[in-house]
């Protein structure tokens, strides 16, 4: 595991840099993608997304259909029914729109279709509330989909394409939602690098299920009522392997698009300073970047502390999580996602971090340290909750899990 | 492509403890019988537990009895003095269960049960048949051996023409049921009735249990038309790891059709490594049909006057199951479900329904009749 490095420059095209919010990258890469079908619904931060998209198909940039659907129930069926008939397609959502698309959500990953899906991470609404919060993205790990998580604007856009390969590749045939934390990756200009049309059409062959509703292909029927008795578990099992057998496309999906554009990623996981770590930091999104600076600051201090950035949850990289924190004495979850009434009060991605490390021969003291109700954490917080990962090996922590940015006792 | 076709007898399991309690089945018909056969099941139950046996009562929950005629069964389980009443909602008819097997309609006894299972499968060897009708007893044990029963049957037989006595037919069937079968006797299904506030029904309970007729039946299985007749095997596609191609699923599909029993039906079920991703089903070609899964619960079939019909074609666009070809106009009885919808929609009242079971055997059940006469659409 490695960070991001550049490979040499030889003989790759170099596109000059363009400054653009992760909104308008997704939708260039959706137009490098060749999407054929293109569902809408405005939901703050995913509008960005569409207006990107539509105002692109308006200037004649590319081709495709864009439905601005009744709602995000419509919009996911739309792109559902689009992907069946054998069209490449794009959807996206945020919050309460997902929580509403959720039937449509969970139908499309049974009928193991490869749509392709942004979210802009947002609270699930206190009314209103369209802080940033995991909640919504990890309210569908359980269904089947795919989902990554993005650091930058730059591996947001290049997430996408790697998207729809590896959720077309026919070993695996699954939806994929790409997770993009709302504002500090949708709202956010940076200098992005975009993928070129012909690198996107080297690396990305054209979508073509096994069987497509179309006359021409013969008739076949596709989602049809299930009787428990005669296919139950066995439909479940066709998603599970699918699920399991996605890491190793994953792994080559990655190889491959560093071949084609220069941008090398480690699949699943992005360490830093881990190698020789004492205290580990574990999170995903953007605001990794805000811990890594804490961690350097901390290591010029002397302590030891590498940070663990997971980029996809499913599937989740459970082997490669146990090997990153071998050796560690203290780690620290900083997630943005919550399960009320969960065992010790802990949050979403804890349960997925506790849960593969009971595996593990030596088990790091974990704590877990919860931004929730969207507001924003600052450095401050990060250098709090890094110190409390350090102090925990020398002294038993009084208690697991940390709310901060909270006004009153944390109890 | 070609598949490689492999014989295969599926395995029947007995479960011995559930064989030691005493199990009644009630056939019905969705919506016709699904309350008649609720309250059937519930004074059953109440009826036991007053006598002091552990007793419960369910539905199956695979059928579907919100709509027409769909065949539907419930269960009432009757524990046993040290033998504990266990839940086991799928019953799978096999082994020696069925202590009382009762028939809310004769239709059914021309047909296989919705599982695919023959009426006796599942049955004790001295189990009860009681039979809401108007034919005698000789003609249902006639039936039952020609199409139902494979096995020895050492019981009795009862029938009763419950809708003379009773519209809510339950309550005449359960005087029947007690007069053939001393586990649940008369006084006690009265005082079921008092606990569950049904008083008023107790006359026809007395009515049913006077105007029953029971007969003592001895048949091996040998003597029935089934036991030459029904095949245990099934022929499957061998296993090669390789996705559902059509050619496979097409064998599936045909081994399904042709399955006889619940054991052989369940055993055409595709493994999960052989199902296509996103649980593909592949359709027949233009013009063909599927190879038949839709027959079971037909009860009353139509018939084409060619006199009277004008070749109008409505029947051919109205039938939901695609039964009725398009010229000449013919119905596949195959694929008919008997759900009368062409008879409607006649202009020229050309057709007629006609219950199978005067169709078939030339048999005037008045029960059967009686719903005949009653049929209401939806439309």
């Amino acid at each position: 595991m490695s960070a991001i490095k550049p490979m040499p420059p030889v003989a790759i095209e170099k596109p000059k840099a363009k400054v653009w919010n992760g909104a308008r990258a997704i939708a260039e890469a959706v137009k490098v993608a060749d999407v054929d079908v293109i569902a809408a619904y405005p939901i703050r931060p995913y509008t960005g997304i569409m207006n990107s998209l539509a105002s692109m198909i308006a200037n004649g940039e590319f081709t495709a259909d864009i439905i601005v659907a009744d709602s995000e129930h419509s919009q996911f069926e739309i792109v559902k029914h689009a992907s069946a008939v054998g069209a490449r397609v794009f959807a996206g959502s945020s919050g309460v729109g997902l929580a509403f698309a959720a039937e449509a959500i969970i139908v499309t990953a049974l009928s193991q279709l490869p749509v392709v899906a942004a979210i802009g991470t947002r609270a699930l609404d206190d009314p209103g509330n369209f802080g940033m919060e995991w909640s919504d993205a990890l309210m569908f790990r359980d269904f089947g989909w795919l989902i990554s998580w993005a650091k930058t604007v730059q591996e947001a856009a290049d997430m996408t394409l790697v998207a729809y390969r590896v959720a077309e590749d026919r070993r695996v045939l699954l939806p994929h939602f790409i997770a993009l934390d709302g504002a500090a990756i949708t709202h956010v200009a940076t200098p992005v690098v975009p993928v070129t049309k012909q690198q996107a059409t080297e690396f990305l062959p054209p979508y073509r299920p096994p069987y497509r509703i179309d006359p021409q292909d013969g008739p076949v029927t596709k989602a049809q009522h299930i009787a428990p008795s005669l296919i139950g578990p066995e439909e479940r099992k066709t998603i599970d392997v699918a699920q399991k057998r996605s890491k190793q496309v994953i792994a080559e999906a990655w190889k491959d698009f560093a071949k084609y554009t220069g941008r090398e990623y480690p699949p699943f996981l992005e360490t830093i300073g881990m190698e020789d770590a004492e205290f580990a930091l574990i999170g995903m999104g953007a605001y990794m970047k805000d811990l890594e600076l804490v961690a350097s600051r901390l290591r010029s201090k002397g302590h030891k502390v590498g940070t663990v950035r997971l980029r996809y949850v499913r599937p989740f990289p459970a082997e490669e999580l146990i090997n990153a924190l071998g050796g560690v004495k203290a780690a620290g979850v900083i997630e943005f996602g919550y399960s009320f009434g969960s065992p010790f009060g802990t949050g979403s991605l804890y349960h997925e971090v506790a849960t593969s490390l009971y595996e593990a021969d030596a088990k790091p003291t974990l704590l877990d340290f919860l931004f929730l109700g969207g507001r924003e954490p600052t450095v401050e917080h990060f250098t709090q909750l890094a110190e409390k990962v350090i102090e925990s090996a020398h002294k038993k922590p009084q208690k697991k899990t940390y709310w901060l940015t909270l006004r009153g006792e944390d109890i | 492509m070609t598949v490689k076709l492999v014989k295969v007898t599926p395995k029947v399991e007995r479960y011995p403890e559930y064989e030691e309690l005493d199990w009644v089945i009630a056939h019905g018909l969705g919506v016709d019988h699904t309350a008649d056969i609720t309250s059937f099941s519930q004074t059953i139950a109440q009826a036991g537990s007053i006598k002091g046996i552990e007793t419960y009562y369910y539905m199956r929950y695979d059928d579907s009895p919100e709509r027409n005629y769909i065949p539907m069964a419930f269960y009432t389980v009757l524990g046993k003095p040290k033998v504990p009443v266990l839940l086991h909602e799928e019953v799978e008819p096999v082994g020696e269960l069925f202590k009382v097997i009762a028939v809310f309609s004769s239709s059914l006894l021309l047909q296989k049960t919705a599982q695919r299972a023959l009426l006796f499968d599942g049955a004790k060897k001295d189990a009860i048949l009681l039979v809401n009708t108007s034919i005698t007893t000789d003609d249902v044990v006639r039936l039952v051996k020609k199409y139902n029963l494979a096995q020895d049957w050492f019981g009795k037989v009862v029938t009763i023409s419950a809708a003379k006595i009773d519209s809510a037919i339950a309550y005449p069937m359960l005087g029947a049921l007690a007069r053939g079968w001393d586990r649940i006797d008369l006084d006690s299904i009265l005082t079921a009735l008092d606990v569950l506030g049904k008083e008023k029904k107790k006359e026809s309970v007395k009515k049913g249990y006077e105007a029953a007729s029971v007969k003592e039946v001895h048949v091996l299985a040998e003597e029935t038309e089934m036991f030459k007749k029904i095949k245990r095997e099934v022929e499957l596609p061998e296993f090669t790891g390789e996705f559902w191609t059509p050619e496979v699923y097409y064998a599936y599909q045909k081994a399904a059709a042709e399955a006889q029993t619940y054991p052989s039906r369940i055993a055409t079920m595709p493994r999960w490594e052989v199902l296509a991703p996103g649980l593909i089903e592949f359709g027949p070609q233009p013009g063909k049909r599927n190879l038949g899964f839709t027959t079971p619960w037909r009860w009353q079939r139509p018939i084409i006057d060619m006199n009277k019909c004008t070749d109008c074609k409505l029947c051919h666009y109205y039938c939901p199951d695609g039964a009725i070809d398009f010229a000449p106009i013919k119905v596949d009885i195959d694929y008919c479900k008997g759900c009368g919808t062409c008879e409607k929609v006649c202009p020229v009242k050309a057709i007629k329904m006609v219950p199978e079971i005067e169709y078939l055997e030339g048999l005037r059940d008045e029960e059967v009749l009686r719903r005949f006469e009653q049929r209401e659409y939806g439309f």
